[in-house]
């Protein structure tokens, strides 16, 4: 009887040994099955297209061609020009959001009047897909019935309507415009809670050592802000530097491929130039580049912190 | 290390999963025989197009249907302007329609990726409509020998003129040449008719650009070959060739203020919307677009807008047709669906009772061209077409159309080089013989990728 109880004890220990060890493996598989169907197989499956030849006009050919797609992308004719195009573009907006993020923050940190309606209003820009944004931006700066030429013309600052779009810098201007538009008030939003978290007491402290505004900025406000501020700035590079959406709508890439970014030329490679493997080949440049600026940015921080 | 081989393993069972759970290979079908078969069980069949006339296009199914009880047809419809990519999209991820419309500066790709399957392979009464149809168009539907559409629409690239304001700055007649355009909008710039009397829809977006460039290309060559040998070697690079005198004229224009600079971000819709608001004098459209500017109460210059043989030496334009397709879809779906498709051809784009019925409905109502040439003798048409245009003019126009040169697999990702490149061209960024050596050069290296 001694001898069951104890073989059924082990057995139980056993079982129960055998469940602590799987459980945990066994909760996270179901998440984990997720993330490798959704994002990890993509992703390797796209690395792995990126190594062959892949047009898709000749669906039954696609042999190993190595890094040729890389070498294709970099050398093409498009790859300087719209590189360009997105640094001038990923600087200005972003440099853009940020100045209008910590104003409109600023703006809504004061006791004024009705700032909580102000908060939810500000966000709508943001909350508007971009397709949407685009096509309103492509009124705005239309050059027969644009609001913005009616303003220009109703103050006299023009003479006539000028093609916003139809000029290269000034389509660029544009295209900076809408996304300053867009992406401003969430980085409004995120700049508004760091300054809200800034104990009053610095200020009060400050008051009474008799710093003036300009000063008070610049030695409290700005450096207890600087990790979210970090914090926007790489998610508004990130941002900007993938910008599609808005320039599909807004100018097409044109005039004479002004306003090509680099994210489009990632789409014009596989939907308009049918080569997939090129495409992939750029997409995976485009993510490279932006990982190397996250890392720079985040090694600023570091840098700071540590010296802080 | 044994948690990597465990997520490995974890990678590889999921791929596996994946490549388990893609569409099964394509079953080849013979070719049916030469008469068309009947449809002996019930069939549905999704059918997409760009979204112009649904209502139209819905209630023609649903006569269709009551036609054929046995066949179920699936309307949806995208935007013109992402049509090619949606659609190339679709056929990529092999989730293709059945039906489609197609046009003919695609079909070289579509066809050639096998996309699309030629319809008088299994069609025997798609022979019978071509006899009928005019050359530019059977051209555009044809691919390596073997017809792959009957058209849904053709139409010519039109030079179009407000004749009441080209009247006001002194001119009796429309231009004949480009110096003849030149010099009129010169004048109604100077009496203040018009700020740029030159509009173009030339957005890079604007599918109908190319169209435009070539027709004004066409017009200033005798004979073929404006653009490519018959090797598809390009022979427009060169000054004194009819584009290069294009592109020069363009930037002339341009720098004069003739154009509006407008233009190279106008779509065609906006660019009709300004013509009828009388902002410009000249330009160039498809020819459907007559039927929506002289529309009554459209504008203060409805009816006044008149198509003008493209001005130029030879007067010729691009002559352009957007067909219906059927895919390996419905090959691979058995002779049931070969017999549905067909009729849909039949009833589309062919005969009912010996009458182009749904293309005589489109040219009607909606003013679209076509290609069937018995139609221009249709008492119908002709009343309908009158209505908005000089018959004798479209008809003398359509028989100097001629078909786009180079419409090889790669033409579309030229195309959209060439747009670029051609803005460049008149924004003076590059002289017109760079602008059209890099197109040159462009082609070379598309055709040797091939």
């Amino acid at each position: 009887m001694s001898i069951i109880r104890t073989a059924n004890g082990s057995l139980h220990r056993n079982v129960s040994r055998v469940f602590e060890r799987f459980y945990p493996y066994a909760s996270v598989l179901p998440a984990l099955l997720v993330i490798v169907l959704f994002t990890i197989y993509p992703v390797v499956y796209a690395v792995r297209i990126s190594f062959y030849q892949y047009i898709l006009t000749k669906p039954n050919s696609h042999p190993f061609v190595g890094l040729n797609n890389f070498q294709d992308v970099i050398t093409s004719y498009y790859f300087k020009n719209s590189l360009i195009n997105t640094g001038i573009y990923t600087i200005a907006s972003v440099t853009g959001v940020m100045i209008f993020g910590l104003i409109v923050a600023m703006l809504l940190n004061t006791k004024i009047r009705s700032v909580n309606a102000l908060k939810i209003i500000i966000l709508l820009p943001w909350a508007i897909p971009a397709v949407v944004a685009g096509l309103m931006w492509k009124w705005i700066v239309n050059s027969d019935f644009g609001i913005l030429n009616g303003i220009l013309y109703s103050l006299g600052a023009i003479e006539s309507y000028i093609p916003f779009l139809a000029d290269p810098v000034l389509a660029k201007v544009s295209l900076i415009m809408a996304h300053i538009w867009k992406e401003g008030p969430l980085a409004a939003i995120f700049i508004l809670a760091g300054l809200q978290l800034i104990p009053n007491e610095f200020y009060e402290a400050a008051k009474i050592d008799g710093g003036s505004g300009l000063l008070v900025f610049r030695y409290i406000t700005l450096p207890l802000l600087r990790p979210i501020l970090l914090v926007v700035v790489v998610y508004e590079t990130m941002t900007a530097i993938l910008t599609f959406d808005l320039v599909y709508v807004l100018t097409g890439g044109g005039p004479a491929d002004s306003t090509s970014l680099i994210s489009w030329f990632a789409y014009a490679e596989i939907y308009k130039f049918l080569n997939l493997g090129a495409g992939i080949a750029l997409s995976i440049i485009i993510a490279l580049i932006t990982l190397i600026l996250i890392i720079l940015y985040m090694r600023a921080l570091k840098t700071e912190d540590t010296i802080s | 290390m044994k948690k990597l081989f465990a997520l490995l393993s974890l990678l590889v069972l999921a791929s596996m999963l994946l490549a388990a759970c893609g569409s099964p290979a394509p079953v080849a079908t013979e070719a049916p025989a030469a008469t068309e078969a009947a449809v002996t069980e019930p069939v549905t069949m999704d059918f997409v197009v760009w979204s112009y006339g649904i209502e139209t296009i819905t209630d023609n199914i649903k006569n269709f249907q009551e036609l054929n009880p046995n066949i179920t047809i699936n309307l949806k419809d995208y935007s013109w302007l992402d049509y090619h990519d949606t659609m190339v999209g679709a056929f990529a991820a092999n989730n293709s329609p059945y039906l489609l419309y197609g046009s003919d500066h695609w079909l070289n790709e579509w066809a050639a990726a096998g996309w699309l399957v030629p319809l008088d392979k299994y069609c025997p009464n798609v022979k019978e409509y071509s006899k009928e149809v005019a050359p530019y168009a059977l051209q555009g539907m044809t691919y390596n020998g073997e017809v792959y559409g009957v058209s849904y629409y053709a139409d010519t690239m039109d030079f179009v003129y407000n004749d009441t304001l080209l009247q006001k700055a002194g001119f009796t007649t429309a231009p004949a040449t480009l110096d003849d355009v030149y010099t009129q909008a010169k004048e109604l710039k100077a009496k203040g008719v018009n700020e740029y009397p030159i509009i173009m829809a030339w957005s890079q977006k604007e599918g109908a650009f190319p169209e435009a460039w070539t027709s004004l290309v066409f017009a200033q060559q005798e004979g073929g070959n404006a653009l490519f040998d018959a090797e598809l070697n390009p022979v427009f690079n060169k000054e004194g060739s009819a584009a290069f005198d294009v592109m020069e004229w363009l930037r002339k224009v341009y720098t004069e203020g003739l154009l509006d600079p407008a233009s190279l971000s106008m779509a065609e819709i906006d660019q009709v919307k300004s013509m009828q608001a009388g902002a410009h004098t000249f330009t160039i459209v498809p020819q459907y677009n007559m039927a929506e500017l002289n529309k009554p109460g459209s504008g203060d210059f409805a009816g006044n807008f008149k198509i003008a043989l493209m001005p130029g030496s030879s007067q010729s334009t691009v002559g352009y047709v957007r067909f219906y397709a059927m895919t390996q879809k419905v090959v691979d779906a058995g002779p049931d669906y070969i017999a549905a498709a067909c009729k849909f051809m039949d009833y589309f784009g062919g005969k009912t009772n010996g009458d182009y019925t749904v293309v005589k409905r489109w040219a009607v109502e909606n003013g679209l061209g076509f290609a069937q040439l018995p139609l221009f003798d249709d008492a119908g048409v002709i009343e309908a077409f009158g209505k908005w245009g000089d018959v004798p003019t479209i008809k003398q126009q359509a028989t100097l159309a001629r078909a786009k040169e180079g419409l090889a697999p790669w033409y579309g990702s030229w195309d959209v080089f060439a747009r670029s490149e051609i803005h460049k061209g008149i924004l003076g960024e590059q002289s017109s013989l760079d602008t059209l050596n890099n197109m040159a050069d462009q082609w070379n290296e598309l055709k040797a990728a091939q």
